[in-house]
């Protein structure tokens, strides 16, 4: 019972009276929570590293990375925000000054988020995640939530806030002007590089996802005609009206997602929709080539708009599922692949897991989209940390469940998949036992049972990651609805939900890349730059079809399933891109005169320079032919020397060892690229370091705002 | 209960504009109002029609979605 006397804290602790005084209960209770939030969130991850049960329950997972983000986003992100950057409100944003309707638009913080996240969550974070899986779900799922909260959310949010104070020039425009001419250069090559390299390799992971399999696609090929049954709508019917032509569409793709049952179920129609690797590659190149030459509100916006509903509708359902289902974790926190003898790739887990799960953790391609529409959006300074840092951890979350989502299933059916038959073996029974060899026990019933169960041939050599996460997301999902009974048109359903936003990212990478060729053709002769000049539109776009194509063709054909290969190689590029960020948001802040506080980039640019030249390092020069670009052309070389190839397949191996010497030609021009821009920018340090050279930054000057401190752009809603 | 239900329907409201928003319903009615609000508009306004088109081609012509 309480004594009648004591009325509060304060009674029993009077020495609390003076303490509350100074701090106020409202911000001691603040303390506490977040206090206890990061015990919880140390807790949650201690549990992941260190339990060596059976299985873990993916709730684990999910507490441990919001409790870190939540963290990260109210500590870290605050500290850069105040100390690094000084955010100023007071401040006119490029929104405000020049206000066009169109490109510079006052955009409510929430609505921008949304945008920010739509453009920079694609396939990436869900395939990366999927193939590191083969080290064990411990060092992704670190990776994911430390090199999000110390580098990816600190490139985006910086190069953000760099972007603003520049009315919203690009990357390279910074590049060019902050660090060197040359540097601009660099950085303009370095990005039409990995756009090239990109669009290969997602175009290989859909061309896994629908190889033999009717269901899938036909799907993704009726999402053609309904995008165009779109387009049209929202031109002549009812221009602009978004959202319920959208949702019409949505309707038309999930009935789709269905009737894809009838079609693999009818022999004709399923020999029509059952095509291999290599014509599935050329018909995704005349669709790329016909999206970017055609106009952009016939085909490729209205795709779009489908793909982004869908992308949020499946990611919030994966994310439902997991809270509904917390399904148990069934691989084992570190394999035994870490020391490099990986099925699905070949590598130690330094560095090779942090180059494969690039975007999640931290990703080169999205200081474009910092420096591209968000900055002419943003509503005020202080949007920048909510929108550049929060919407980076959201999409590492993303990853995370892609993680749960991979590692919730049998590791030997997650081997299986991704794995090739030239590292298992050629039939059902050769690679169930090599499987069962490595310690995760698997029969070839199994396999069988588990593809007629998701409405599919085979689920054998299916690398590329969308196939597992396919299977990963089908079981949660119809764990919460359904059953047994629709995993397979949950699968269908994943599958076309993981394509659809590839070719989404295909069909944009290519026009954008048709753009680049024109601009970079326009210096050699003009007429070439002219973006609306049909020769010029139809060459350009062949051009960039014919290089990313050529990359793609050449993972089809690939004996070691092409990811081997082209998902490296992309985590390079898109890493050195990321480096090439770093360097011109660290070149920035010395001007800015943040010195004290430059490790914030500079640590993260170091360890991304230290990863990718290592890992470049290897990828040409390894001794081990899985590994290394020239080891395995030598050892082609050496097999047509001894004769051990038949004459039959002399071209195919000649062509092989053409594109293994390519791809070491490429991963040593981009590392040697981003090495001459890192040269650049430290004769710029050192210059304003040792006060030799007056530090000229770029910025916009200031004008003070005239919005009302309340002002959220809510007020210019249209109710 | 009254209090709630008009929470509920400022919340719906708010959430039904910002889906308008996101989605790019709104954009045409948002470049008219950005055109009235300037002194004295250089070209005249465009049809939504025209718009629409005009927006589509402008967005997608620099990165807009990434890996």
């Amino acid at each position: 019972m309480r004594e009648p006397h004591i009325r509060c804290a304060r009674d029993i602790f009077p020495k609390c009276d003076k303490i509350l005084g100074v701090f106020g209960v409202k911000r001691i209770a603040r303390v506490v929570i977040w206090v206890v939030v990061a015990i919880l969130g140390a807790g949650a991850l201690a549990k992941i590293a260190f339990d060596r049960g059976e299985s873990l329950n993916a709730m684990w997972f999910v507490i441990a990375a919001l409790c870190c983000y939540l963290v990260a986003y109210r500590l870290y992100s605050a500290f850069v925000a105040a100390r690094l950057l000084a955010l100023d409100d007071t401040r006119a944003t490029p929104s405000e000054r020049k206000d066009d309707g169109r490109d510079f638009v006052p955009t409510n913080k929430w609505v921008l988020f949304g945008h920010h996240f739509a453009a920079i969550a694609g396939p990436g974070p869900l395939v990366g995640p999927t193939l590191a899986a083969q080290f064990g779900y411990l060092p992704g799922t670190l990776w994911l939530i430390a090199g999000a909260a110390f580098a990816g959310c600190v490139q985006d949010f910086i190069i953000l806030f760099c972007s603003i104070r520049r009315d919203g020039k690009s990357i390279g425009q910074m590049a060019r002007e902050e660090v060197s001419k040359r540097s601009g250069f660099i950085a303009q090559l370095a990005v039409l590089a990995i756009l090239v390299i990109l669009l290969g390799v997602v175009a290989l992971v859909v061309v896994n996802a629908l190889k033999s399999s009717p269901w899938a696609t036909f799907t993704l090929a009726m999402t053609i005609p309904i995008a165009l049954l779109v387009g049209v709508y929202l031109r002549f019917v009812r221009p602009g009206r978004v959202l319920e032509a959208s949702l019409m569409g949505v309707a038309l793709i999930l009935f789709v997602v269905v009737a894809g049952q009838w079609v693999a179920d009818s022999p004709s129609w399923a020999r029509v929709f059952t095509l291999g690797g290599i014509p599935l590659a050329f018909a995704l190149m005349v669709y790329a080539f016909a999206a970017s030459a055609l106009p952009v509100w016939l085909l490729l916006a209205p795709r779009d708009y489908l793909s982004a509903f869908i992308k949020a509708g499946a990611i919030f359902a994966l994310a439902a599922g997991i809270l509904f289902v917390r399904p148990h974790v069934l691989m084992p926190p570190l394999t035994r692949f870490i020391d490099g003898s990986g099925p699905v790739f070949a590598g130690k887990i330094f560095p090779f897991c942090f180059i494969t799960i690039a975007c999640g953790a931290i990703s080169g391609f999205h200081s474009l989209i910092s420096s591209g529409t968000t900055p002419k959006m943003i509503l005020r300074e202080s949007h920048a940390r909510f929108i550049g840092y929060g919407a980076m951890l959201l999409e590492s979350f993303v990853g995370v469940m892609a993680m749960v989502a991979a590692c919730a299933m049998t590791p030997g059916v997650y081997f299986a998949i991704n794995s090739p038959p030239s590292i298992v073996g050629a039939t059902p029974d050769a690679a169930a036992a090599t499987i069962s060899g490595w310690g995760f026990p698997l029969t070839a019933q199994t396999m069988a049972g588990l593809a007629h169960a998701v409405g599919e041939q085979t689920l054998w050599n299916r690398a590329g990651g969308a196939p597992s996460l396919a299977v990963g997301m089908a079981q949660i999902f119809s764990n919460t609805i359904g059953g047994e009974r629709l995993l397979s048109i949950w699968y269908h359903f994943a599958i076309m939900f993981e394509a659809l936003f590839i070719l989404t990212v295909l069909d944009a990478g290519t026009r954008v890349g048709r753009f680049m060729v024109q601009e970079l053709g326009g210096r050699v002769w003009k007429p070439f730059a002219r973006t609306g000049w049909m020769p010029s539109i139809l060459a350009s776009s062949a051009i960039i079809v014919g290089l990313w194509g050529y990359f793609l063709y050449q993972g089809v054909v690939d004996p070691l399933g092409g990811i081997n290969s082209l998902w490296p190689l992309f985590g390079i590029s898109n890493q050195l891109l990321a480096a090439v960020a770093l360097v011109v948001a660290t070149t920035i802040l010395l001007k800015m005169g943040r010195t004290r506080w430059i490790w914030v980039t500079l640590l993260p640019m170091a360890w991304l320079v230290i990863i990718t030249m290592t890992a470049s390092y290897q990828k040409i020069f390894d001794a081990n032919p899985r590994i290394g670009f020239l080891a395995f052309a030598n050892a082609l070389t050496a097999q047509i020397a001894a004769g051990k190839i038949p004459a039959a397949k002399l071209v195919e191996t000649q062509r092989l060892i053409f594109n293994q010497r390519l791809d070491a030609a490429v991963t040593a021009i981009l590392a040697l690229m981003v090495i001459v821009l890192i040269v650049e920018a430290l004769v710029q340090w050192y210059g304003i370091l040792s006060s030799q050279r007056q530090p000229l930054l770029h910025e916009s000057p200031y004008v003070p705002t005239q919005w009302a401190e309340g002002f959220s752009g809510v007020a210019q809603g249209d109710d | 209960m009254q209090i709630a239900s008009k929470n509920i329907k400022r919340f719906a409201r708010i959430f039904w504009r910002g889906l308008r928003e996101w989605c790019g319903d709104a954009a045409y009615e948002r470049y008219l109002r950005s055109l009235n609000a300037q002194q004295c508009p250089t070209k005249p306004a465009l049809t939504a029609e025209e718009f629409y088109v005009e927006q589509l081609t402008r967005r997608y012509s620099r990165p807009n979605r990434c890996c």
